[in-house]
């Protein structure tokens, strides 16, 4: 079996999750990565957590150590003329360059297609952004939590019944991992596009338009219905609601009628359950203050497996409300062999999150760890004939 | 020159419903794929029947939330309860480079559409599922709905206020997770089949594509044996890291402070530059431990001014910071509105709506919405006729037979 994207050359100029990210999905599937990163600290997220035991350690960033295997690392600064002269020469033989340097800080890091492209107009270089590199707000900075709000993801969750609270963001830097998905989407179709063409070309991607795509049906309620959304509405049906039970959380979730109906009789068909307030999904929407009560009398009896279990033998999609402890002890995602351990050799034995899809004449594989901060730096310049000594010397790398 | 499409050429047999895989194939018709989706009046997809309608009446094709996702496809009526519609979709996929569905585990299959089938019609297909769970494995058979892979998937139990119970994110975001992963993996298998002449099934499942965008809980729990306490919007390194109160009724504003040059610039922005050397204040890890102070000083200053102003200000002074966007607020930004990111095509039934439209640009490859989504069936018989090779004659019997509905 052969990988995917075995024949790809990839430059990533990477800090944090948006560009490592969208060049790890390419590298899982066979492309050669080149992590190039700043001498000193290297990427951001080299002292970001988790680290084993909580200490920090640059080589030991659960983060980092899942976003870069598969990948080679290499240091160069490019804040020094020598340093872009060196990004320029890895340029002119590779597929895809991917950065998420900030469009004020672009030029100053030699990031340039214009250039780029008359040594190697074959190259397609993807530039992230958080609000794009054009554009009144092109200048604006924005780390997750003011992306996820500047795109309207955050605005639409929060506590109903608690105005007082603020709109709240998502668990990690979910920002990034929608730009880098993006970003991945973007420059394969370019890297499709010149299959045909011959040519490269520069595709740029905006974190705070990545997130505004995603708002399920609620951005339409403005042009549709002149209706703006907010964290504060109640749900129209019910239950779709967080339940404890015994021994942790539940999530119930009934769509369809059938759905109620089956969940009722789960329960033991409680006679609550047949008062007129109840009677249909709206209804169950428009009364959840008295039905959320009933509920949770419920499900206290049972374990949050038991309920699990038992709703979806009768086809009701509950979940669990999985802790990391749950994920790992899974005995369907055990069989998928979705978690993989790699062996790192400074952090040792890390388990992370495995392959998101199986293809079945290209698997997604795990073939090398993270690299260590300038681990292959000699290893790439020799490639294009560059002395790393001399480079080491002068503090390029 | 004229500007081509990436995908100019491909076509994709669209059986997906809801949002995760017409997330995905959206993508494929943004890069210029003729993405044609076979739906059903007897059992139209969910969201041509959910809010937002049109102006508040309902109908299938009124629906902004069916509209949004399916822009620049085709849509072709079959009943696939039909013996004839069946046949219909294999010459469909037979003449298509790319299937996607989403239907529960073995349904493909049982309507004589799996893998098997079709990759026996056409030996280059390249054919995707996006299941709630994955093809193998002993919860293969368990139903999934959107809402529900949020807390399948970790997200709840690290995503809440501190001391409050596992919440949601606002959106289904396994859904748009799993089919942005989707196209990620569907792409990269047009490459390898552009090289090679191969197609291949694809297995995504959605628990999966949503736990790879949770690595940072994970590993604290593989490399520490606990998970992140639920912290709001909090940050384990940088403060201030919040979304504060603005002026305004519910009006809000998220601050981001980097660094302690960031902190210093805040400090002087706010009138009060005496903060940055503040022993309480001067560095990430005082201001971390003296958070809560911290939070009052910041939203003692952001209260009075408004979120619009609020970002201005710290923005011009390098500090991150942008208003808690509402939809309404998106629909007007200026700087979404200047970059063209919004769509306005003509829709035969609601009219010129504003959509949202691709985030990401080309500078040479055609990239952009093309059309307006489809009325259910606007382009059944075209379909037939030009991809699935029927005559008019045909067309009309299977019509009669009540297989194009």
């Amino acid at each position: 079996m052969s990988a995917a994207l075995g024949h790809l050359r990839v430059l990533e100029v990477g800090s944090g999750v948006a560009a490592a990210y969208g060049t790890k999905l390419l590298a899982d599937l066979g492309a050669q990565v080149i992590k190039v990163e700043p001498p000193g600290r290297g990427d951001a997220t080299r002292a970001r957590g988790p680290f084993p035991g909580n200490v920090p350690h640059a080589e030991k960033s659960g983060l980092f150590l899942y976003l870069n295997a598969n990948k080679r690392g290499m240091t160069l600064d490019l804040a020094r003329p020598r340093g872009r002269e060196v990004l320029e020469c890895l340029a002119a033989r590779a597929d895809l360059l991917v950065h998420n340097v900030h469009p004020s800080e672009m030029a100053a890091h030699g990031l340039d297609y214009e250039r780029f492209a008359a040594a190697n107009p074959a190259l397609v270089m993807t530039s992230i952004a958080p609000f794009g590199v054009s554009g009144p707000h092109a200048s604006y900075r924005g780390p997750d939590v003011v992306t996820w709000n500047a795109g309207g993801v955050a605005t639409l969750n929060g506590e109903p019944a608690r105005p007082d609270l603020p709109p709240l963001k998502a668990f990690g830097d979910q920002s990034g991992f929608q730009a880098g998905l993006n970003a991945a989407i973007g420059s394969l179709g370019a890297l499709f596009a010149r299959l045909s063409s011959g040519r490269g070309e520069h595709v740029e991607v905006s974190t705070q338009e990545c997130l505004a795509a995603i708002l399920e049906l609620t951005f339409e309620f403005w042009p549709y219905c002149g209706l703006t959304a907010s964290r504060l509405g109640a749900k129209p049906i019910q239950p779709l609601c967080f339940m404890e039970c015994r021994d942790g959380w539940i999530f119930l979730c009934c769509v369809e009628e059938h759905q109620w109906k089956s969940l009722v009789d789960i329960m033991g068909n409680p006679e609550w359950a047949s008062m007129d307030i109840f009677a249909d999904r709206l209804s169950r929407g428009a009364n959840f203050d008295a039905l959320q009560i009933f509920l949770a009398e419920c499900c206290r009896e049972w374990s949050v497996n038991e309920l699990y279990e038992a709703a979806q033998r009768r086809r009701v999609p509950l979940a669990p409300v999985s802790t990391m402890g749950d994920l790992l002890a899974s005995p369907h995602l055990r069989a998928r062999g979705f978690f993989a351990t790699l062996e790192h050799p400074v952090a040792g034995g890390v388990t992370l999150p495995g392959a998101p899809y199986r293809l079945a004449a290209t698997p997604w594989t795990l073939r090398s760890p993270a690299p260590c901060l300038g681990q292959h730096t000699a290893e790439v310049l020799a490639e294009i004939g560059v002395d790393a000594g001399a480079l080491a010397r002068e503090g390029v790398v | 020159m004229a500007r081509r499409a990436p995908l100019a050429g491909l076509r994709v047999a669209d059986f997906t419903w809801v949002w995760a895989g017409p997330f995905c194939t959206l993508q494929l018709a943004h890069l210029g794929a003729e993405v044609i989706r076979v739906e059903t009046a007897t059992r139209p997809c969910v969201t041509r029947l959910l809010p937002p309608f049109a102006d508040f009446e309902p109908g299938p094709n009124r629906s902004g939330y069916f509209n949004q996702y399916n822009q620049g496809k085709k849509s072709i009526a079959l009943d696939l309860k039909r013996p004839e519609a069946i046949e219909a979709a294999k010459r469909l996929c037979a003449a298509s480079d790319i299937v996607v569905e989403n239907f529960a585990a073995g349904v493909m299959d049982r309507m004589g559409l799996g893998w098997e089938v079709l990759h026996g019609l056409r030996p280059d297909l390249v054919m995707i599922a996006l299941s709630g769970y994955g093809a193998t494995g002993p919860d293969s058979d368990k139903v999934s709905y959107g809402p529900a892979q949020v807390p399948l998937s970790g997200m709840s139990s690290v995503t809440g206020y501190r001391g409050f119970p596992p919440m949601h994110v606002g959106i289904s975001y396994g859904d748009p997770t799993g089919g942005l992963h989707g196209a990620v993996a569907l792409l990269a298998a047009l490459i390898h089949r552009a090289h090679t002449g191969q197609g291949q099934y694809i297995d995504l499942s959605q628990w999966e594509t949503s736990m790879a965008v949770l690595p940072e809980a994970i590993a604290a729990w593989t490399m520490n044996g606990a998970a992140p306490e639920r912290d709001g919007n909090r940050d384990p390194d940088m403060a201030p890291h919040g979304v504060f109160r603005a002026a305004g009724e519910d009006r809000w504003v998220a601050v981001a402070v980097g660094d302690d040059a960031a902190w210093a610039r805040f400090a002087a922005v706010i009138g009060q530059p005496e903060l940055a050397a503040d022993p309480r204040y001067a560095t990430a890890a005082a201001r971390k431990r003296n958070e809560d102070a911290l939070e009052e000083v910041v939203t003692a200053w952001a209260a009075t001014h408004s979120p619009e102003d609020v970002t201005e200000t710290l923005q011009a002074a390098g500090v991150a910071a942008f208003t808690a966007a509402t939809n309404h607020d998106l629909a007007d930004d200026p700087h979404l509105n200047a970059r063209g990111f919004f769509v306005e095509l003509p829709h035969p039934v609601v009219g010129t709506r504003k959509h949202v439209g691709v985030p990401w640009r080309m500078s040479e490859s055609d990239c952009r919405v093309r059309r307006a989504a489809p009325c259910l069936g606007a382009d059944t018989d075209q379909v037939l006729r030009d991809v699935c090779g029927y005559t008019d004659a045909e067309v009309a019997r299977l019509r009669d037979a009540q297989a194009l509905v």
